[in-house]
């Protein structure tokens, strides 16, 4: 089965993607901070990533930047979960920014848990 | 002027007097006599107001010319009319020389002093005239002066910049205020184009605009701008309007300037923290909102009906703070002006054709027509694609959202002298006489029976307004209760000189 790295400082989303996850029966490794978040990457050996975009100690962009520079680990779907959903001014910063750093995808905070399955099917190319 | 006239006669001989007083008086004009040259100097002195003398030059006592002479030391306007005996027309012409008006000689038949005294009347009615006229501007220039002077004074006070610029873009007027916010000497403005004045390259093009501009929809125009002149960065509002003659050509400019640094900052402060506060609720309520609906999915075990209702409520609820909470952050970001930055010409046709087709399916569930209306050609605007698209959505969105089942919404776009027009009209429950003018405000939102039913946040309009005032356009809304309503959008084509 797939494993999939959950990197979000909010341990209660943590939690809730977990259950979705698992339910379906993914691997479910989490990471509670972008500096956490990049060294399970390295260690966990995941074959996705669902990463937070607004965290304290190092961004999801930081983080998905570094990943995707490095040739190790660059191939690992990224899916972005963007915290901020502002409805006018921002859908194209968060698009461009998804964009720049090469994340393969990216969702708006909270998530229809169907809505993360199909995302995260996609992106295994199981769908 | 004829009617009450003061004539007075100066003459020894009583039956002069006498023919004189009777002929003048049947003409409504009264008649006062003297019957020497001191009693006709003493009259005259006195100041009784005479607007003719008839004066006899041969006198005994003080001789008439002398009568003539203290009279016009009294009044240098009185009109003397000279009786001179028989024929001696030397002593006519010496008294004309002296300043008599004009002579009678003796004998004279009534109809003769008649004329001669009317015409006298007459000169002395528009030298009357005359003063008045003379008085009046008098009176006109002193206060033109005073104006000057008191606009001047208001003008040199006013803490806002004042720049007033010719059809040839040179300074002709400014302030005090002008030139500090300017950061340059205003001595070193007046009387010189703008191109050489060192003044702010953005202001210097509004100037230029508005000078040009024709009949613009919009002959004020508002901008910011951040001139380097100075040593600390300010930020000024510079209110550009053309000053036009009554054949509508412009004449010049007239600019005033505002610093809306402390304002800037302020405006600044308030929405960091409403973003700070934003962001702070945010999250939380996302990640309640997560935690529902992954309770609801049964993840974490079956739920029971009851359960599942007052849960799914929750998550509604959860949902519409959630709405509320990035709309607050749209507004702040537009408010502090970090929206609006990417624009680019773009047909709006084209954007109004994504969203039409976009919003089909929202307007079906509720059995809607909703139907795009083009008619071309039509000019690019200048502006940003999220963010207008954000607008029309919006505007359809609502009108989705207030007309009953099976009702029609129309967008209409079309060219309209330096602008496009957009037109989105419904078959909705219309806006009441009351609600009308608050519609745009932030959190106002229609309460009525009908409207009980539909959730927003009160914000969507108040955002609109904001992106479209950012694009340099206008919007307004025409509507009557229970007759539907037209949201009209106003923006400037890419073209419009005066932007």
């Amino acid at each position: 089965m797939s494993k999939i790295l959950i990197v979000d400082d909010d341990p209660d989303l943590v939690e809730a993607v977990t259950m979705i996850l698992e339910s379906k029966d993914y691997d479910v490794i989490a990471a509670y901070g972008g500096i956490e978040g990049l060294e399970k990457a390295k260690t966990g050996e995941p074959d996705l990533i669902v990463l937070d975009v607004m965290m304290p100690d190092k961004d999801g962009y930081a983080v998905c930047k570094e990943l995707k520079a490095d040739p190790k680990y660059g191939k690992i779907p990224i899916l972005l979960l963007t915290a901020v959903v502002s409805k006018i001014p921002t859908t194209r910063y968060t698009q461009q920014m998804g964009l720049e750093t090469e994340a393969d995808d990216y969702v708006d905070k909270p998530v229809e848990p169907a809505e993360l399955v199909r995302r995260i099917e996609v992106l295994l190319g199981k769908a | 002027m004829a009617k009450g006239a003061r004539i007075l006669v100066v003459d020894d001989e009583q039956i002069m007097r006498d023919g004189c007083t009777r002929i003048l008086s049947k003409e409504d004009w009264e008649v006062v006599t003297a019957d020497s040259g001191e009693a006709g100097l003493e009259a005259i002195k006195r100041g009784d107001g005479f607007d003719v003398i008839l004066l006899d030059l041969m006198m005994p006592g003080i001789r008439g010319m002398e009568v003539l002479e203290a009279a016009h030391q009294v009044d240098p306007d009185l009109l003397v009319i000279v009786i001179t005996g028989y024929a001696t027309v030397e002593s006519a012409v010496e008294a004309m020389k002296k300043g008599a008006y004009d002579f009678i000689p003796k004998p004279f038949t009534p109809d003769q002093l008649r004329i001669i005294v009317k015409r006298a009347l007459e000169k002395r009615s528009l030298q009357r005239e005359m003063e008045v006229l003379r008085l009046e501007r008098e009176k006109s220039l002193r206060d033109i002066a005073t104006e000057k002077s008191r606009i001047a004074t208001i003008i040199n006070c006013m803490g806002d910049g004042v720049l007033v610029c010719d059809r040839d873009s040179c300074v002709v007027l400014s302030n005090p205020a002008a030139g500090r916010m300017l950061g340059i000497q205003e001595s070193s403005l007046i009387g010189k184009p703008l191109s050489e004045c060192r003044v702010d390259g953005a202001l210097t093009d509004i100037i230029l605009g508005s000078l040009r501009s024709l009949d613009s929809a919009f002959p004020t125009v508002s901008q910011e701008i951040c001139p380097t002149g100075g040593s600390i960065p300010t930020f000024l509002m510079a209110h550009t309007a053309p000053v036009k003659n009554d054949l509508g050509e412009t004449l010049g400019a007239v600019t005033v300037l505002q610093d809306i640094t402390g304002l800037k900052e302020l405006d600044r402060m308030k929405s960091d923290f409403v973003a700070m506060v934003s962001h702070e609720l945010r999250s939380p309520v996302a990640s309640i909102q997560q935690q529902l609906s992954v309770i609801l999915e049964g993840f974490s075990g079956d739920l029971t009906e009851r359960q599942l209702r007052m849960l799914t409520r929750a998550k509604e609820r959860a949902k519409g703070l959630l709405d509320l909470i990035s709309d607050l952050l749209d507004l702040s970001k537009i408010e502090a002006g970090m929206a609006v930055q990417y624009k680019e010409p773009l047909q709006v046709e084209e954007l109004l054709g994504k969203i039409h087709e976009a919003m089909l399916p929202e307007a079906e569930v509720k059995r809607l027509k909703l139907k795009l209306h083009v008619e071309p050609p039509l000019q690019a605007v200048q502006g940003d694609r999220n963010n207008l698209g954000g607008v029309f959505t919006n505007l359809v969105h609502n009108a989705i959202k207030y007309t009953p089942e099976g009702g029609e919404i129309d967008i209409r776009v079309k060219g309209e002298a330096e602008n496009i027009r957009v037109d989105v009209s419904d078959t909705g429950i219309g806006i009441s006489k009351e609600d009308l003018p608050r519609i745009f405000d932030r959190f106002y939102r229609v309460k009525s029976e009908k409207t009980r039913q539909i959730v927003g946040t009160g914000l969507g309009l108040s955002i609109v307004k904001h992106i479209v005032e950012a694009h340099l356009g206008k919007i307004f809304v025409e509507s009557e209760e229970g007759g539907g309503s037209t949201f009209t959008v106003v923006l400037p084509t890419v073209s419009t000189p005066s932007r």
